[in-house]
């Protein structure tokens, strides 16, 4: 191991973001604070994108590794032991004076700090501490800090970092265990999920410490779909509280922004179906925020792993996060899109349509009488347009004409609703005809995913681990 | 057949809320005025036949009555929606306005429900709008540091956004001195800590002022690009989405997209 003395900020600054980059948790979103007389910082529930880099991804915070050494050899992971790559730490008061520096500017929202594993997990996650301490302590910083929580280190500085931070997160990374003692070597499940279980109890105490109720509830709810056996040992232990490590002269709440973690697709076998179940059980049990996922490159050409030669897996990682909005914003449980036998989802049509498309008993729905929810089920309808629609119908009823002047985009929508028990035009409630139509309408596509996308080859499609199952070629075959 | 009475006004909120009240109170019936604001560029548009026209200076005690009205009979929500549509660019905004506050003075509270009116779905539609504009601004706004410690920022909005985003960054940035220059309407916000925060017009005259601002500052600069250089992944490489989600017009103005 070379370590370079005297290297530049810029240097650091060049090496440790660019091993940070693969992070997709980029949010400053989940909190409210106003600035105070002597500190630096307010946050913003929405979040605020301060710029966009020339992946189109949003850069809202600072992000950044502390250190890109690393003692465990995670295959798929840039900054493995076994990579022979230049290597670069800060110290802490690097870290602050970027953070400040760069804030004052306006370049961004605050700090995404992460870490290879220094020494030991412990060891790293004092130095995060004391970064993070020193910054809010010394420096006064009021503005928006996410930060990781090294697994395997001690819950007493896991419990006091959270009394800084905004948002922690530790990655979950691979959807099983068996993925994950395959890949990552020196990480395990159990003591990813801990972390995570030992925050979201403190959430909950300090939420009901200083009497905000909400429909949080930490006892185990049933584990429906696939079965994951760690989820449910980690929810069902009777774990007590880390003892209470509020540090004195610290005025805020507990992670207020809540958790999040990251998964990567793509690197191992698991399906779609697989993969939803995992969130879904974190959603439900672990009240996290949101679930990442990141489309799998094999950055270190290792024979282990899957060659993505064609690019990352986009397309996947595209209907993943539109089927997590499903579960997050639509009410729709995984088990409604996916099930063993159709593991994967439809690469033509979004899990929406996919989903409408075999509940056509469902529809069409009278857009005057029905509720929120069966609204949301409405391809095209999305919260906006639902909320929308019910206001508006509280003093006239409406017909296409209004729809469209809600700004209510009805490509799709007008195959599965009515107005005043009528549909737009003639439309035939068939499955083959409706699928056809729909087809039709190129599905929007994140920029740049669609450019090597013609429908009509769908040889193109051999992704990784993402096949057309034989029922839906065959269905795209009769039409 | 009635004349066509055309109030002009002065485009700010306190011109239009004056029309307003003067158009309403003047007697000749709603369908009989039209209010027609300042454009930008401080001129009007075309003249109509058969119309009077008469000019409304703007009378801060008026416009306040109107702010009042609607505050107390339709919402403070609304009112808020209404000055933002006021600081839009929409040609014929004032008259929008007019026609809008006819429906909520009728209606009250709810008349954001009543999205199926046209003025409705027009005021919900520029509201929205300049709420965007404005949003991107609170990211999008570059700071340079001068030798004295002040903050300075150039932008160019397409709608009067600088009075929506002066009060996130007043608070945000509460120890600093700051100025944000609107070049486009050549005015500006100023902070000064420990006091509120005030926009005043810069004539032309101290226009050169603002050129010094634009200056190539400090090693935080580069220290910027290099790591939005550095966060971007090759392999995910998208100008499309980029530029969708960060429009050129925006780039002029930031540090990171500067040589």
């Amino acid at each position: 191991m070379v370590i370079q003395e005297n290297m530049s900020l810029q240097r650091k600054l060049e090496i440790l973001s660019d091993a940070a980059k693969y992070d997709v948790a980029c949010t400053s979103s989940g909190v409210d604070r106003k600035g105070s007389q002597g500190s630096m910082g307010n946050s913003v529930a929405c979040g605020i994108c301060h710029s966009f880099s020339a992946d189109g991804r949003c850069i809202s915070l600072l992000k950044i590794l502390f250190t890109n050494e690393c003692i465990f050899d995670c295959k798929y992971c840039i900054n493995r032991s076994s990579n022979d790559i230049v290597r670069a730490s800060f110290t802490p008061q690097e870290v602050c004076e970027l953070t400040m520096e760069f804030y004052k500017r306006n370049y961004i929202e605050g700090l995404f700090l992460s870490s290879g594993i220094l020494v030991s997990p412990n060891y790293t996650m004092e130095l995060i501490l004391e970064t993070i301490r020193l910054l809010r302590e010394v420096h006064r910083f009021n503005g928006y800090i996410h930060c990781k929580a090294i697994p395997g280190a001690d819950p007493v500085l896991i419990e006091t970092l959270g009394w800084y931070t905004d948002r922690m997160s530790v990655n979950l990374e691979l959807p099983t265990a068996e993925s994950l003692k395959e890949l990552a070597p020196h990480k395990n499940r159990k003591n990813i999920l801990k972390p995570i279980r030992q925050i979201q109890l403190r959430r909950e105490h300090n939420k009901e410490f200083i009497g905000i109720t909400d429909n949080t509830v930490s006892s185990p709810k049933m584990i429906t779909g696939r079965e994951d056996n760690d989820i449910k040992e980690i929810v069902t232990t009777k774990t007590s509280l880390v003892p209470y490590q509020k540090p004195v002269g610290i005025n805020r709440r507990y992670v207020p922004a809540g958790q999040s973690t990251q998964i990567i697709i793509g690197a191992t076998k698991e399906t779609d179906y697989q993969i939803m179940s995992v969130s879904q059980a974190l959603y439900d049990n672990f009240d996290l925020k949101r679930v990442f996922y990141s489309a799998f490159m094999n950055i270190n050409q290792d024979n282990r792993l899957p060659a993505t030669t064609q690019g990352p897996p986009l397309l996947r990682e595209h209907r993943l996060y539109q089927a997590d909005w499903l579960l997050r914003f639509y009410g729709f449980h995984t088990n409604e899109l996916l099930d063993e036998k159709n593991p994967n989802f439809n690469v033509l049509l979004d899990p929406k349509c996919d989903w409408a498309l075999r509940h056509l008993d469902l529809f069409p729905v009278e857009v005057n009488k029905a509720d929120y929810y069966t609204l949301l089920r409405v391809p095209g309808i999305g919260t906006n347009s639902a909320r929308r629609i019910i206001m508006a119908r509280k003093s006239a009823v409406l017909d296409f004409k209004d729809l469209k002047r809600l700004g209510i985009v009805l490509k799709r929508a007008v195959y599965f609703i009515t107005c005043n028990g009528r549909t737009m035009y003639p439309i035939k409630i068939d499955e083959n005809f409706i699928t056809r139509q729909l087809l039709s309408i190129k599905d929007r596509l994140p920029f740049g995913i669609d450019k090597d996308i013609t429908y009509q080859q769908l040889s193109l499609f051999d992704d990784v681990n993402f096949q057309i199952n034989p029922s839906q070629a065959m269905k795209i075959a009769n039409i | 057949m009635s004349t066509i009475k055309i109030f002009l006004c002065e485009n700010s909120i306190d011109g239009i809320f004056t029309a307003v009240y003067v158009a309403w109170s003047s007697g000749y019936g709603h369908s009989n005025v039209k209010i027609e604001e300042e454009c930008e560029d401080h001129s009007y548009s075309n003249m109509e036949l058969f119309s009077d026209y008469i000019t409304v200076k703007t009378d801060y005690d008026l416009a306040m009555k109107v702010s009042r009205s609607i505050k107390n009979k339709i919402s403070e929500e609304v009112y808020q929606i209404v000055c933002r549509v006021a600081l839009s660019n929409h040609i014929g905004k004032a008259d929008l306005i007019y026609r809008f506050l006819i429906r909520g003075f009728q209606i009250g509270s709810g008349i954001m429900e009543h999205l199926s009116e046209e003025v409705v779905s027009t005021v919900f539609k520029i509201n929205r709008y300049v709420s965007y504009e404005a949003h991107h601004f609170l990211g999008f706004v570059r700071f340079s540091k001068q030798e004295s410690g002040l903050l300075t920022s150039v932008i160019h909005p397409k709608n009067n956004v600088l009075s929506l985003i002066s009060s996130h960054f007043a608070d945000r940035l509460s120890n600093e001195k700051f100025v944000i220059y609107d070049e486009n309407r050549k005015t500006a916000s100023v902070h000064i800590p420990g006091r509120p925060w005030f926009i005043v017009q810069i004539s032309d005259y101290n226009v050169n002022l603002f050129e010094d601002i634009s200056c190539e500052e400090d090693e935080y600069q580069d220290l910027w690009k290099t790591f939005f250089d550095s966060i971007a992944i090759k392999e995910r490489t998208n100008p499309k989405l980029q530029r969708n989600n960060l429009p050129l017009r925006f780039r002029g103005d930031m540090t990171e997209f500067k040589p």
